[in-house]
């Protein structure tokens, strides 16, 4: 149903009143900021609330207001002094909060418990489900110092755990974008420890720190290290690749279009369009093209 | 309009102050804002009885004679119009009131507003200085997050546009068993309906909004049905075995079941649970990567180099 001025009226009316009961005194200014309408529509409200009470509509029965002073006070209106309950679409919005605040703070904490307890409980008497999972296992702040190191060019010192060497160290990266596969979210960067582009699994890295912006002439020195322009065309697989490029794709295209975007780093892109499977053509620039030529032909030597 | 949210307020106060159900005469002759002929009042109070529901507020109706079935009785029972405030604890409320402030100018800015209006009455302030601050990339739920977890709940079909692999928007329509968070992305899962296969959506794959559609209780969640849209950790993976340079592969690498030295490379047996992401992996690799089992994906790996070289010949 289609949400009318009156029933937001209702709405408002119904919840002004155990606001009011428990914050008696209270200004129409802050009424109107905590209810985000104005003062006139508060005043609105307020006199039609004057006009409820129970059959009988005698002053006796009727809600007592008292607001010509700026300051309100409410009597006689104990039947809706209490909140309402919360509808499912508010307490999906809850429990999708408390979701992620459980998930931001450590399960060592004493509010980790306490809101787990609060989740289970408020889905289990509202049939509002809670997140099957919730499964970031990483830092928030680490995702958002990666972000601002993709972002400004910056290095970062990371501490690292190799799984399969089963240690931890500590190197430098240049990140250079997150991707997703199977399921694992990395950080694609170089490593300046082994002078190669490396994945690193985001919840493998125990701490991070931004570096100094990598100094501009320093960056020039390596060739790959220049934003260049590129131009795709789309076989398919289109979400795939626009969400692999960040392309702008909002209108309809065919395979002759050509979308460009910028990149950092020469590798990375060679390898990218190859591992998207010829769903994408690389058009320009030419000697990016001939190299993807050529190393897909390498490639293809191991199996003759 | 006044006159109107008057009466409806009048109802509800009626409604929730009665000690037994009140018949629709009862309420024509006491509750203030009834007039006019009967069946205009009667049309009125269908309306009013609707307007209310559709706020979430439970009118009860019972048959209060058996002898005349169309004598109907209404009430609202305040234990199902009011929060039970005793039930949680003063810091359970705070947590509450700290999850809808998460929310503030983000995706559920106006439930949320209503959810705070609704606790600042109880709300006691409590010391939350120990918890940390949330990145904003985790509050970056779609909008329709809230519909898709309350069709969830009312067992409804939910119907929006997807982008398929193509890019293609596509009318879908999803009866949702359950919602999670992977990675920084919601997800939900669901029987899609025309295919009648549980599939898992990624929420910022769905162009405009998503709207709930048909009537409530039309389907059960089924028991055990692993919906929660991961990739199983255990169940159906997939071997290959690959040569792959030495130093190199450190990715492939850390899928592998076991490692046997050869000369300038290792031989890998990998476990992988997608053969086309594996596909993808190996293609990455490039020259510092062969596969050697199976022929399946030996085959396919040899078509997509192929494939490069033509197209960008």
């Amino acid at each position: 149903m289609v949400k009318n001025f009156s029933q937001n009226q209702v709405e408002r009316l119904l919840d002004l009143v155990p606001y009011l009961t428990s914050k008696p005194g209270v200004s129409l200014e802050d009424i109107a900021a905590d209810f985000q309408t104005s003062k006139s529509s508060v005043i609105d409200d307020l006199n039609t609330l004057w006009m409820c009470g129970l059959p009988g509509y005698t002053p006796l029965e009727l809600i007592d207001l008292s607001f010509d002073t700026g300051f309100v006070s409410i009597r006689n209106a104990d039947v809706l002094s209490k909140p309402r309950k919360l509808t499912s679409l508010e307490l999906a919005t809850v429990i999708v909060g408390l979701s992620i605040l459980k998930e931001s703070i450590s399960s060592q904490s004493k509010h980790y418990q306490e809101i787990s307890d609060l989740l289970i409980r408020l889905s289990a008497t509202s049939n509002v489900p809670t997140p099957a999972s919730f499964d970031s296992k990483i830092d928030p702040d680490l995702r958002l110092i990666a972000e601002q190191a993709i972002r400004n060019h910056r290095k970062l010192s990371i501490s690292y755990f190799t799984y399969g060497k089963d240690v931890e160290s500590v190197r430098e990266i240049l990140p250079m974008s997150f991707q997703v596969m199977d399921f694992r979210e990395y950080l694609e960067s170089f490593c300046y420890k082994s002078n190669d582009y490396r994945m690193f699994r985001l919840d493998r890295i125990q701490s991070a720190k931004l570096l100094d912006v990598a100094k501009p002439d320093a960056l020039e020195d390596r060739e790959s290290a220049v934003m260049r322009h590129i131009f795709l065309r789309i076989l398919s697989d289109a979400r795939l690749v626009s969400e692999t490029f960040n392309l702008n794709m909002s209108r309809a295209f065919t395979p002759e279009d050509e979308f460009e975007t910028a990149v950092f780093n020469d590798e990375w892109v060679i390898r990218t369009v190859c591992s998207l499977k010829a769903s994408t053509i690389l058009t320009r620039p030419l000697d990016l093209r001939n190299q993807i030529k050529e190393r897909a032909e390498k490639a293809l030597e191991l199996y003759v | 309009m006044s006159r109107k949210s008057e009466r409806l307020v009048n109802l509800v106060i009626a409604l929730l102050a009665t000690k037994r159900n009140l018949t629709k005469a009862e309420i024509f002759r006491t509750i203030e804002g009834y007039d006019g002929s009967n069946e205009a009042m009667e049309r009125m109070f269908e309306r009013d009885k609707d307007e209310l529901r559709s706020l979430g507020i439970d009118i009860e109706v019972s048959v209060l004679d058996p002898l005349f079935e169309d004598e109907q009785g209404y009430r609202i029972r305040p234990e199902n119009f009011q929060m039970d405030t005793k039930g949680y604890s003063p810091s359970e409320i705070s947590y509450m009131s700290i999850a809808a402030q998460l929310w503030k100018s983000a995706s559920f800015d106006e439930p949320s507003q209503r959810v705070l209006r609704k606790l600042s009455g109880i709300l006691v302030p409590l010391d939350i200085a120990e918890l940390p601050t949330i990145s904003p990339l985790s509050i970056k739920a779609p909008n329709f997050l809230g519909e898709i977890i309350n069709a969830i709940s009312e067992r409804r079909s939910i119907e929006f546009l997807y982008l398929d692999s193509q890019l293609q928007a596509r009318k879908r329509i999803i009866n949702p068993y359950s919602y999670f968070s992977h990675q920084g992305y919601w997800y939900f899962s669901g029987l899609d309906v025309d295919k009648n296969e549980i599939r898992t959506f990624r929420c910022d794959r769905i162009q405009g909004d998503v709207t709930a559609c048909g009537k409530s209780n039309k389907f059960e969640i089924p028991k055990g049905t692993e919906v929660d849209g991961k990739v199983g950790d255990d169940n159906s993976k997939f071997e290959a075995t690959l040569r792959v340079r030495r130093g190199r592969g450190s990715q492939l690498r850390s899928f592998a079941v076991s490692i046997k030295a050869e000369e300038e490379h290792d031989l890998l047996v990998v476990e992988h649970v997608s053969e086309s992401d594996l596909a993808s992996l190996i293609l990455w690799h490039l020259d510092d990567v062969e596969v050697v089992a199976p022929e399946s994906l030996r085959h396919e790996t040899i078509g997509f180099l192929q494939k490069l070289v033509q197209s960008h010949g």
